[in-house]
């Protein structure tokens, strides 16, 4: 998967950056769509980690993905397995938690793995793109 | 007076298996249908070691008698033919008319003890704290479950919640009239779904209604239960298989039965480590129903089936699990005349069957489930 930065390759529109949202629920991609969208992102849905891990190996998405944004407690291949998963194969894809239930101890341990930030549903718009904006940043620096 | 503890029934049991001679069970008449007599019948018929072989009260209407009659202990008309009764080790005056033991003792045979006045009134007295208690140690147990219900409950809330701040966000500045109506109605339909789920919990940590007894839909039951489930246990990677055979009912408190369905369900989901296959069967044939909870979990060694029963035993590790489950359990189906059973394998999983017989003559309505 390529390290560079997807702006450059999204066939010349500039978009900020592209997210993928893995989450069970299909109300929280919509609004997370919803609200990247609207801070100029481009966005990927996945239902659990076994189809995010399709999408971020289909076509052309291979070379896009900027941040992913994951939930826990999903069926099939369950989150903190996805989230596994993508430390080892993406590492230099920034993550970020968006989970329903808060658990300290797990955010430690995800911070600790290198999770770029752990979110608490409900999360404000703004919070949520701020965290986003900051993985992006993480990404532009990975390459320097 | 008999041990009328489960932990000492449980151990007679166990001692059965050990091959040791078990002493016969103590037949007992009840004489006084009131306040006195019901309390007496409800705690002692569930105990497997005392054998009520009637009960008589001068007073037809008597509450104790209609009670008797749910749970299949005869009713005598005449006390007379009650205490003549061959067999009978103890008469049991509850009728507070300081009369009736002189005179029942006169008619008595030798083998026969009984006992009435104060003895008698110290007897209700703890037979009705006993019956207080298993109450409260049953609702204590269903609060201490539903703390386990949080992070489903937290998932099931958050989720619209995060629909509804997002919509609502985008709707502060929304121009096109449409959009707006549009995602109003979405806003409208989350927060719809979220009472359903505070309508359902609260119904479900509500105290036993008091209720009477009535005809439970059980298929209807065994679906409410899984749908509280899911706050306890992740459901989302659990084959569930339902074996429903159509219009199966007990008598019994629709209350205390969704209760032992959910406990039932947790327990099987918890044995399986969140990853199997759940079924669900009912059966009804020929006078018996049949209720079956199964799962493809770790299974439970001979030792730890004949423990399972016991108030406070548990498998799971401190803080986990109250070790009342199984007990309210038992004690709820007893009381509805039933028997509870496991079958199970290391390895492989474990079968838990309810078993019921019908009452002749039952007509009363069916419940909505």
């Amino acid at each position: 998967m390529s390290e560079f930065k997807s702006g450059f390759f999204v066939g010349g529109e500039s978009t900020n950056g592209r997210v993928l949202i893995v989450d069970d629920e299909p109300d929280i991609r919509k609004v997370v769509r919803m609200t990247l969208q609207k801070a100029g992102y481009d966005v990927l849905e996945a239902e659990n980690g076994e189809k995010a891990i399709e999408v971020i190996n289909s076509g052309e998405n291979r070379l896009l993905l900027d941040v992913i944004i994951c939930d826990i407690r999903m069926p099939k291949v369950n989150g903190i397995e996805a989230i596994a998963y993508f430390r080892q194969n993406y590492p230099r894809v920034p993550l970020i938690v968006l989970t329903g239930f808060p658990d300290t101890d797990m955010a430690t341990s995800l911070l600790r793995q290198g999770v770029v930030d752990y979110l608490v549903k409900p999360v404000e718009g703004d919070k949520l793109k701020a965290s986003v904006a900051r993985a992006m940043e993480q990404r532009e620096l990975a390459h320097l | 007076m008999t041990a009328s503890s489960p932990s000492a029934h449980l151990q007679l049991q166990s001692e059965r298996n050990e091959s040791v001679p078990v002493s016969p069970p103590i037949r007992v008449a009840i004489v006084g249908a009131g306040r006195g007599g019901t309390a007496l019948l409800d705690v002692l018929h569930q105990i497997g070691t005392i054998e009520i072989l009637g009960i008589t009260d001068k007073e037809p209407s008597a509450p104790g008698l209609q009670r008797a009659q749910e749970i299949n202990v005869t009713v005598y008309e005449r006390v007379g033919d009650l205490i003549k009764r061959p067999g009978l080790n103890l008469v049991m005056d509850v009728t507070g008319d300081p009369s009736m033991g002189p005179a029942l003792q006169e008619q008595l045979p030798a083998e026969t003890d009984i006992i009435s006045g104060q003895a008698s009134r110290l007897l209700w007295t703890l037979v009705q704290h006993e019956s207080t208690l298993q109450t409260e140690l049953l609702h204590a147990e269903k609060l201490a479950g539903i703390g386990s219900f949080a992070a489903g409950i937290a998932h099931d809330m958050n989720n619209p919640l995060q629909l509804i701040l997002g919509l609502a966000e985008n709707l502060a500045d929304e121009v096109d009239l449409d959009a707006v109506h549009a995602q109003a109605r979405d806003i409208i339909d989350a927060v719809k779904r979220t009472t359903a789920i505070c309508r359902d919990l609260t119904s479900y940590s509500r105290r036993t209604s008091l209720r009477q007894d009535c005809l439970v839909n059980i298929n209807g039951k065994l679906d409410e239960a899984l749908k509280i489930a899911r706050y306890a246990v992740a459901l989302q990677d659990i084959d569930i298989r339902k074996l429903y055979q159509p219009d199966v009912v007990v008598k019994g408190n629709p209350d205390e039965l969704l209760h032992v369905f959910v406990n039932l369900i947790t327990n099987a989901v918890q044995a399986m480590e969140h990853r199997g296959t759940l079924t669900l069967e009912t059966s009804a044939v020929a006078g018996t129903t049949h209720i079956r909870v199964s799962d493809t979990g770790c299974g439970m060694t001979t030792e730890v089936q004949s423990r399972i029963f016991e108030p406070f035993f548990t498998t799971k590790p401190p803080g986990k699990g109250t070790g009342l489950g199984l007990y309210n359990i038992k004690n709820v189906v007893h009381r509805m005349n039933g028997s509870i059973g496991v079958d199970s394998h290391i390895g492989r999983g474990s079968t838990f069957t309810l078993t019921f017989r019908d009452e002749p003559g039952t007509s009363e309505r069916t419940t909505p489930s």
